[in-house]
């Protein structure tokens, strides 16, 4: 019995780390640029097929991540360059765009992989005993991986230049501009850093799930959903939301069953977005 | 009118006339395809109007398949299946009605969030509709479904459902050049202008989203006997993505236009799609343009047939407006103690003030003083955390922007408010049929022909009222102020609030401006609040002057009075009081 707790314990973490990994992309591209992108869950599936295209070549799985980086980042610089920019980072408007996006990069990857399932092989086998349980040694790897780089990621924000002109940048454009922060390169490079992540997290989660063009559709809907919860723009929220997100999913699955965790999502979702559109920690 | 009946008459002869030139198989493909158009003729007109845009109106076109299988199920051959058809539109124009105007109500946003919400109900609403087999028969859906009695074959039915779209065509046609179509682009411009004429936007919202919704149903009590076969897909998010996608590619904002969208990419989608892997890329592609540079979407190309979108129709005959039930009184305010904060600062800092037996009242006060924040607070656009606020007697403990306005409180705001994307004539329409509106007035076209004598002799005053199929958005700013400064007067108000009415005005205009005003005030004996700080104006105008500072009361008096006050002076010229 208690063996059994720890494990779904450890199971809740999991899920809500990872949430947390494939959420953060979104969370600097919705969260501070205020651009929906509901074409995210798509570099994430780019940056699943740069792992496997990167293993099938018998390349250290390693690598793929700087691959998979690229590839999103580049894609990102277009995407900026010809759809976010001419429409003036409006959070309408992108998110129409962004969805045909989505379509877009869905039909090519369809037209050049196939509608199949591609499987990837786990780079790091075994498992780890912990409390007596055995836990499989990558997905520990994940967790590890994704809590020091979203640590990371917020010591620096809160503390390097580049995250303070961030920050001035989200909380008055045209005042930063004043006082000389390149605002259009600055958005553009956070931008590019928001795809590039997803493209990594699409490396870290290839080896555990069917990797098929449209993968990015349910990896959307929880990231975005989760977003919605705890709140755009800040730590707490992204924090929050993947967990009561995640948390609700892992739970709900192991109790009772997929779908109703699935439902309880978007339940929940509905109640947020219709009573507290900003989430539990929005920007101030 | 007659061109009405011409126009809409065409379309159903076009329509009923195409199985002579395409056969019979292309007929039964085309009867999908104008289903298709008919749901994407709702999200046209909820996005393309209101500007709202459905992301999830697969799950009404599915609601209402479900309910015409089970309808053709239980009545059987029997002639009152025809009645499934109208009970499934009417059902699920009424549930999405109730569901929007929930959402809707007590909040004046605009964004994605709505179109959020609508994308979560139908993923729901698809993950319900598989797991539920039992009434859905899950991933295979309901098969067998008996087609209407009396059709045989797939012609008949494509008869019905030609009539059908031709008559829902011209519904939405009508609809978009009645008042209420004026009132949904007004809803998409400026929500916040709607409110303050004292509209109830929640409703008109809520209203455009059930007509989509009609519309959907329609589609999807049709759909059944179609295709005798109903499945959970059609609440699937793809199919909701794919009617946003008709509607944008045809042309959101022309009635045609997403008809055309669902029934052209339809159609060569049908052809391409597995003849031409390439296809779908393209139209994925086309989206984005549309989406970036080609708002009209295919109907660009029909540029020419532009009276099939929403044309101006000639202006109607003029007749007089029914007269606003008024009491002739002006309305009196008092503000006690108000406290007003914004996260950390301090906007009103308990501010008492009341109106007195003075017509014109002046607050002045330096920049940050609270003088516009006050009336935001009295008109409900910024929350209050403390005091009473009595509009006419009573006391108001969260004023609501609609119901302050149909209080009789008329409002211009400092930068001039007006619907930039319609007509002159269209924004002072609206502005009159604000409180005069009676049952379905606003699906009678005359309305537009509504004019009153104070309305008639701004006209006069103001010559650039006359050009009134000018669109908004053309006019100078100076020219926007007086729009706006007639708008708020033809709702008769009994108390008119102005945030410097002459800012950026020549000095002929505001001489112009200050005339009518005087006149206004004597015809509707009215009180006015006016927030200035041109002192010229002031001494012109003011019977009584107010001066604000950091959020309090400082001093009130005549012009004289108030300019010889050491408090005053000590604000203004600084020195010690």
């Amino acid at each position: 019995m208690e063996s059994l707790v720890v494990t779904q314990a450890i199971n809740v973490a999991y899920e809500v780390l990872i949430l947390a990994a494939l959420v953060l992309g979104l969370a600097v591209v919705m969260g501070l640029l205020n651009v929906l992108n509901i074409a995210h869950g798509e570099f994430v599936m780019l940056g699943s097929y740069t792992a496997y295209l990167v293993q099938k070549a018998g390349l250290p799985y390693l690598a793929a991540v700087p691959a998979a980086a690229v590839v999103c980042g580049a894609i990102g610089v277009v995407v900026e360059r010809f759809l976010i920019r001419p429409l003036r980072y409006d959070p309408f408007e992108t998110l129409l765009a962004t969805w045909g996006l989505g379509l877009l990069l869905r039909k090519l990857v369809e037209l050049g992989f196939g509608r199949g399932y591609r499987s990837v092989d786990i780079p790091i086998s075994g498992s780890i005993n912990i409390f007596g349980e055995a836990y499989p040694t990558y997905r520990l790897v994940l967790m590890v991986v994704s809590a020091v780089v979203l640590v990371a990621l917020f010591v620096w924000y809160l503390r390097a230049p580049t995250g303070a002109r961030i920050r001035a940048m989200v909380g008055n454009p045209v005042l930063a501009e004043a006082v000389g922060i390149r605002t259009r390169q600055l958005a553009r490079n956070t931008f590019v850093a928001g795809t590039a992540w997803a493209g990594v997290a699409g490396v870290m989660i290839a080896p555990l799930t069917p990797v098929e063009p449209f993968m990015g559709l349910t990896l959307i809907v929880n990231s975005f959903f989760a977003l919605v919860v705890g709140g755009m723009g800040t730590v707490t929220g992204l924090f929050a939301g993947s967990a009561i997100i995640g948390g609700l999913q892992s739970v709900l699955t192991a109790a009772v069953s997929p779908t109703t965790a699935y439902l309880a999502m978007l339940v929940l979702s509905i109640l947020f977005l219709w009573q507290r559109p900003r989430g539990l920690f929005p920007r101030p | 009118m007659a061109s009405f009946l011409v126009r809409n008459g065409l379309i159903l002869v076009v329509l009923v006339l195409v199985p002579v030139f395409v056969g019979e198989f292309w007929a039964y493909q085309l009867g999908l395809y104008f289903l298709y158009a008919l749901a994407a003729m709702g999200v046209g007109l909820a996005w393309g109007q209101a500007g709202i845009l459905p992301l999830g109106q697969g799950m009404f076109v599915a609601l209402a398949a479900y309910l015409a299988a089970y309808g053709l199920l239980g009545f059987g051959s029997s002639p009152l299946a025809y009645l499934i058809i109208p009970a499934a539109c009417i059902a699920v124009a009424l549930f999405g009605f109730a569901f929007a105007v929930t959402i809707f109500r007590g909040r004046s946003e605009q964004g994605p969030s709505f179109s959020l919400i609508t994308l979560a109900l139908t993923l729901a609403a698809f993950q319900v509709a598989t797991t539920w087999s039992s009434v859905t028969g899950g991933f295979n859906g309901l098969r067998n479904i008996s087609g209407l009695p009396g059709l045989d074959g797939f012609l008949d039915l494509y008869y019905l459902i030609a009539v059908v779209l031709a008559l829902a065509i011209a519904a939405v046609d009508y609809l978009v050049r009645a008042p209420i179509g004026a009132l949904w682009r007004a809803v998409a411009d400026n929500e916040r202008r709607l409110a303050f004429l004292g509209y109830d936007v929640a409703a008109l919202k809520a209203a455009a989203f059930a007509v989509a919704c009609g519309l959907a149903g329609l589609a999807g009590a049709l759909y059944a006997p179609q295709q005798n076969l109903v499945t959970p897909d059609l609440a699937g998010f793809a199919f909701s993505g794919d009617l946003v996608i008709f509607a944008a590619a045809g042309g959101r904002t022309a009635v045609l236009g997403p008809a055309i969208g669902a029934i052209v990419v339809g159609a060569l989608s049908a052809e391409l799609r597995d003849r031409f892997p390439w296809w779908e890329i393209v139209i994925a592609l086309f989206f984005i343009v549309v989406v970036l540079r080609l708002p009209a979407g295919l109907m660009t190309l029909f540029a020419r047939l532009k009276r099939l979108s929403i044309a101006r129709s000639p202006a109607p005959r003029p007749s007089r407006a029914p007269d606003k039930p008024r009491i002739a009184a002006p309305l009196s305010v008092a503000f006690d103690e108000v406290r007003v904060r914004m996260g950390d600062v301090t906007i009103l800092d308990g501010l008492s003030v009341r109106t007195g037996d003075e017509a014109v009242l002046c607050v002045i006060g330096p920049n940050g003083a609270g003088k516009t924040s006050a009336l935001n607070v009295m008109t409900g656009a910024l929350p209050k955390r403390g005091g009473r606020i009595v509009i006419d007697g009573v006391d108001v403990p969260r004023p609501r922007p609609a119901a302050v306005a149909r209080s009789g409180v008329g409002r211009k705001f400092q930068t001039p408010s007006v619907f930039q994307k319609l007509t002159i004539d269209e924004n002072l329409a609206i502005a009159l049929w604000a409180g005069r509106w009676r049952g379905l007035d606003l699906l009678r076209p005359s309305l537009f022909g509504w004019t009153t004598p104070l309305l008639d002799e701004m006209r006069r005053r103001f010559g650039f009222l006359r050009s009134g199929a000018k669109p908004a958005s053309d006019l100078s700013h100076g020219e926007r102020q007086i729009l706006e400064l007639t708008m708020a007067l033809v709702t008769e108000p009994r108390l008119l609030l102005l945030d410097e009415p002459c800012a950026g005005l020549s000095h002929e205009e505001t001489a112009a401006v200050i005339d009518a005003i005087q006149w206004a005030r004597h015809e509707l004996n009215l009180r006015i609040i006016i927030i200035e700080h041109d002192m010229e104006l002031v001494r012109r105008l003011a019977d009584r002057v107010v001066v604000l500072h950091q959020g309090r009361f400082l001093a009130d008096g005549s012009v004289e009075e108030v300019q010889g006050n050491p408090d005053v002076r000590a604000v203004y010229v600084g020195g010690s009081r």
